[in-house]
């Protein structure tokens, strides 16, 4: 498996955070794993990391309903970022709205970036599967 | 009376056997009066009566000649005295005397010889009888009746008298003619009367024969007699009474038959009349000249035809009129048309005229001859024909008397000619025939009784005095009866015409109406019908004319003006029923359909009365077009649909509230949903770890976890709970709370944690303003926004917090403004009152109380609106419905 170097969790709750986290170790993808309690905790973060030409995370797990910025509105400046790179996002929520999933459909389909779309919770087996760069 | 004869006789056998002494004393004494001469006819001896008779009292007569005494004898008296001298006794003679005082005295007398013993004639004894007042009496009968009888056979006078004394009438030959009765008749004075017309003939002759009588003066009378045979004839009746020594003896009158003078009179006039009429009105250019060409008449048509009046035309020569081409052959010509003319010929020629405008007209002329009874020439009658009139004429009366005929044949409409006065029925057309049943078989024998229903007395005398006056009458509607008796409706009119051989002719037409009366009859049934149906109808209905006046109205229209006479709303527009922009809109409507001819059909529209009243109708105004594809008017159909336009409205709301409900309940399925799924998954993730897990360090810190999802899950719980219970609570129960002392609550519950933050409520709102809302709920969105406005203070400030409320129609607003920090709405302003939706980096924010809030305040039928600015403040709208 091809090593990652660096993996970007962006979610609200506590456990889903250490349980991601403990099963991206469990197969020990990548380099370093970042963690962000929110879209704009994170999308700060990343845009610093863009302008001062750091390496931005090749997969990030973004969840959806979080506090102060939600995992669209995250998205929506993200995908706003002029990233070469094409970056893997995989959506990781609970929620079943539809809405949801025309808003991964809508995002998909503006960026070049691969968005992924998973319901938690998430197993050991689907983390190998979407846990590779785009 | 005596015979002379005997008498004398008897005189002379007694005279002859007596001296003369005895002779004269007993001729003296004779009653009669008589006279002796000797053959000198010289008086010998003479009565006392002759001499009284003929005045001679006074004189001494003996020995004087008769010839002296009577101042001459005539020829015939002396004739016969002298034959008396030869023996010859005389037949009765007649004298005639005047006496000395001029009156006329008449004798009759008889001559005789005069013998002596021997038997010789020595004179004539003369017997006398005065009878002047016979002779008088009946010479004036006879007179008057030689007068009377020359002057009937010229004037058809009838003469009378009527003898006092023996009652005694007669009547001459033409009187009684005159009456009528046979030659035989005899006249008595009783019957006599009644043959004068009874009224005022009789009354008028009675009377001025009783004034004659009492006067003694002529009577002269024009009056009415009827005939033995009963006919009217108009007499001249005169008369006289007769009287002697005061004592009515007799009458005589005459009667003068002038009935044919009358008529006569009347013809003349009428004659010359209508010879006027024909004179002037002929086409043809007619004059009268005398026998030397002048001009005694011309007609109006000469005159016309030359431009000239009658004065310019009579007294002129015939060849000098205006309208003879100039050369002078011509003139001489027409004098000598004119000679021959006179002289008898009847002269014609076809000639050129010249007419008013100089345009020559061949003229027919000719020149005619008059005669008088003795068949002397006196007059010429010059006659012009203008061809071309004339020919032209002829083919229109050819033509127009071809169209009448078609007319009259092929008419839908009968044509009865009748005779006015015996109603026989004289001709009628086909279409008579058909209605009727009658064929021309039936003429002669049909009257128009046969065929006319009894006609109501009113309208008889109605076309009796039409007729009268204006020789013709109708359309009136009568009944006629066909053959087969049927009675059918007619439409009748009539005029008189011209009446040949003096019959009055009636030109009736008839008009069968039986269908249109049947029609008329069905269209008011249908009328009726269409009435009932359109005042039942449960829309308005009515009819507009071009100006928009209503011309027919239904019973809902009606009521929903709020009249019950259909006549109040007739003629009115829309601007004398509803308010000035409500009408004006209809008018427009009225003009759009009126003028495009296009209908318009369920147009919702909005009719407001000038009481302010609104209704709403579904409206069609639908074009009325004549068969010249004008519009004439609209016929309009209103559905009231105030009442569905409502329940519309409220169903609307209700749908509102409904998909509203439903989508907060979608909404609430995905938060719980996402809510119990993220925790759930949370378990299943930690469990699944916890399995696998050796590490006991590591087993430890998973369960932990297990432990802080199981308590978030149960937090979870709860305030999903206290959602459903807010959303499913639908016996709110509201009341007005002064919203004041609700304030203050709150503030003395979060005294501390207000200290604590240093933060300031001011409290602006009215102290008895009261807020329609549920008790709790007030509290608690009272209590969550104030605590809000404190937990996210700008920490640069201190924490102010303003509330203050104001009223509007629907809504009491609590305005809740803070100097916190703000909320950038743009990002947020969305999920502001979403679940578990925090917006600021505070570990304390749930992202519930927000969420619950809005819940609370949309359960009481509010809205909340929020106004934000970040790094200034936020102030808050709360919206409490005071209605429901």
């Amino acid at each position: 498996m091809k090593k990652i170097n660096t993996i970007c969790i962006i979610d609200d709750d506590p456990i889903t955070v250490f349980g991601i986290k403990k099963m991206l170790k469990s197969i020990g993808v990548a380099e370093e794993i970042k963690t962000y309690v929110n879209g704009k905790q994170a999308i700060d973060e990343l845009t610093a990391m863009f302008e001062s030409k750091e390496k931005i995370p090749e997969v990030i797990f973004l969840d959806i309903n979080m506090p102060i910025m939600d995992g669209w509105q995250f998205l929506e400046k993200f995908i706003a970022l002029p990233i070469e790179e094409k970056i893997k996002i995989n959506v990781v929520t609970s929620s079943i709205d539809p809405y949801d999933k025309e808003q991964w459909e809508l995002y998909n389909s503006k960026t070049h970036h691969v968005i992924e779309f998973k319901n938690k919770p998430i197993r050991k087996g689907d983390i190998i599967e979407i846990t590779k760069a785009a | 009376m005596n015979n002379p004869n005997t008498l004398v006789r008897n005189y002379d056998i007694m005279l002859r056997g007596n001296p003369t002494v005895t002779n004269n004393y007993l001729i003296k004494q004779l009653p009669k009066a008589t006279v002796y001469v000797n053959k000198k006819f010289e008086v010998v001896h003479v009565s006392d009566k002759w001499i009284e008779d003929f005045d001679f009292s006074k004189r001494n007569v003996i020995g004087q000649a008769l010839n002296t005494l009577f101042m001459g004898v005539d020829a015939k008296w002396e004739k016969t005295l002298k034959d008396c001298l030869k023996g010859k006794t005389s037949e009765k003679g007649l004298q005639r005397r005047i006496d000395q005082e001029g009156n006329e005295q008449w004798f009759e007398w008889l001559n005789i010889p005069w013998y002596d013993e021997k038997e010789n004639i020595v004179g004539v004894i003369i017997q006398t009888e005065d009878i002047t007042y016979r002779v008088q009496n009946e010479l004036l009968i006879e007179k008057l009746e030689i007068l009377l009888d020359v002057k009937s056979n010229l004037t058809n006078i009838g003469s009378w008298e009527y003898d006092v004394i023996r009652n005694k009438l007669s009547w001459c030959t033409i009187t009684k003619s005159l009456h009528e009765v046979v030659p035989s008749y005899e006249p008595n004075i009783d019957t006599a009367i009644n043959f004068y017309k009874e009224g005022f003939s009789r009354n008028s002759i009675a009377m001025a024969v009783d004034k004659a009588v009492e006067s003694g003066k002529p009577w002269k009378e024009t009056c009415q007699l009827i005939t033995a045979k009963g006919r009217e004839i108009t007499v001249i009746a005169a008369g006289k009474p007769i009287f002697k020594s005061n004592i009515l003896i007799g009458l005589v009158g005459t009667f003068q038959d002038i009935t044919n003078t009358i008529q006569t009179a009347t013809k003349n006039k009428q004659q010359e009349r209508h010879f006027k009429s024909i004179f002037n009105s002929s086409y043809q250019f007619t004059g009268i000249l005398d026998i030397h060409g002048t001009f005694l008449e011309v007609n109006e048509t000469a005159q016309n035809f030359a431009g000239l009046d009658e004065s310019d035309i009579i007294g002129k020569k015939f060849w000098n009129a205006y309208w003879w081409p100039i050369p002078d052959y011509i003139k001489d010509g027409l004098k000598q048309v004119v000679k021959a003319a006179a002289q008898g010929e009847f002269m014609r020629s076809e000639i050129v005229v010249l007419d008013k405008n100089k345009n020559p007209i061949p003229v027919d002329f000719s020149l005619k001859p008059v005669y008088d009874e003795d068949h002397k020439i006196v007059s010429l009658l010059a006659e012009g024909r203008m061809i071309k009139e004339m020919v032209k004429a002829r083919r229109e009366l050819k033509v127009s008397e071809q169209k009448f005929r078609a007319l009259y044949e092929l008419s839908p409409i009968s044509y009865i000619l009748s005779d006015f006065e015996t109603g026989e029925i004289l001709d009628f057309n086909s279409s008579f025939e058909q209605t009727t049943g009658y064929n021309k078989k039936h003429l002669g024998s049909l009257l128009i009784n046969d065929i006319l229903a009894k006609v109501p007395k009113r309208k008889q005398d109605k076309i009796l005095k039409d007729l009268s006056s204006k020789n013709s009458f109708g359309p009136e509607e009568q009944q006629y009866i066909k053959k087969d008796g049927t009675k059918f409706p007619v439409l009748v009119s009539g005029s008189f015409v011209g009446n040949k051989k003096g019959r009055k002719l009636l030109w009736s037409t008839a008009q069968d109406i039986s269908e249109s009366k049947r029609n008329e009859q069905r269209i008011l049934d249908e009328k009726l019908l269409l009435k009932t149906l359109i005042d039942n109808l449960p829309v308005n209905v009515y009819i507009k004319d071009l100006d928009s006046r209503k011309t027919l109205v239904n019973r809902a229209e009606m009521d929903y003006v709020g009249i019950t006479d259909e006549s109040e709303l007739i003629g009115k527009n829309d601007f004398d029923l509803f308010d000035a922009a409500s009408a004006q809109i209809s008018r427009d409507e009225d003009l759009q359909v009126l003028n495009s001819l296009q209908p318009m059909l369920r147009k919702e529209t909005i009719n407001v009365k000038p009481d302010g009243a609104t209704t709403s109708f579904l409206s069609s105004k639908i074009p009325l077009v004549d068969e010249n594809g004008n519009a004439t008017g609209l016929i309009g159909i209103s559905l009231d649909i105030t009442d569905i336009k409502r329940k519309e409205e409220e169903l609307r709301g209700l749908i509102n509230v409904t998909s509203l409900q439903n989508k907060k309940l979608i909404n609430f399925a995905h938060i719980v949903s996402h809510n119990l799924r993220s925790h759930t998954a949370n378990f299943s993730m930690l469990l699944d770890f916890l399995v696998s897990e050796k590490d006991p360090e590591e087993k430890n810190r998973i369960v932990n976890m297990l432990m802080e999802a199981s308590d978030n899950l149960l937090e979870t719980l709860e305030n999903l709970n206290e959602v459903v219970a807010i959303s499913t609570n639908i016996n709110l129960n509201k009341k007005p709370i002064v919203l004041t002392d609700k304030i203050q609550t709150v503030e003395q519950n979060l005294t501390a944690f207000l200290k604590n933050n240093n933060a300031l409520i001011i409290n602006e709102v009215e102290d008895k303003l009261k807020v329609n809302a549920v008790p709790a709920y007030l509290e608690s969105i009272l209590m969550n926004f104030i605590t809000n406005a404190v937990k996210y203070k700008d920490p640069m400030r201190k924490p102010v917090i303003r509330i203050s409320a104001k009223k509007n129609k629907k809504y009491t607003i609590i305005s809740i403004r803070d100097n916190g920090l703000g909320i950038d709405m743009k990002e947020h302003g969305e999920k502001l009152f979403g679940m578990y939706k925090t917006f600021h980096n505070n570990p304390e924010a749930r992202g519930i109380g927000l969420y619950i809030t809005k819940n609370q305040i949309e359960a009481m039928n509010g809205k909340v609106l929020v106004d934000s600015e970040v790094g200034k403040g936020t102030t808050f709208n709360i919206y409490f419905n005071e209605k429901n």
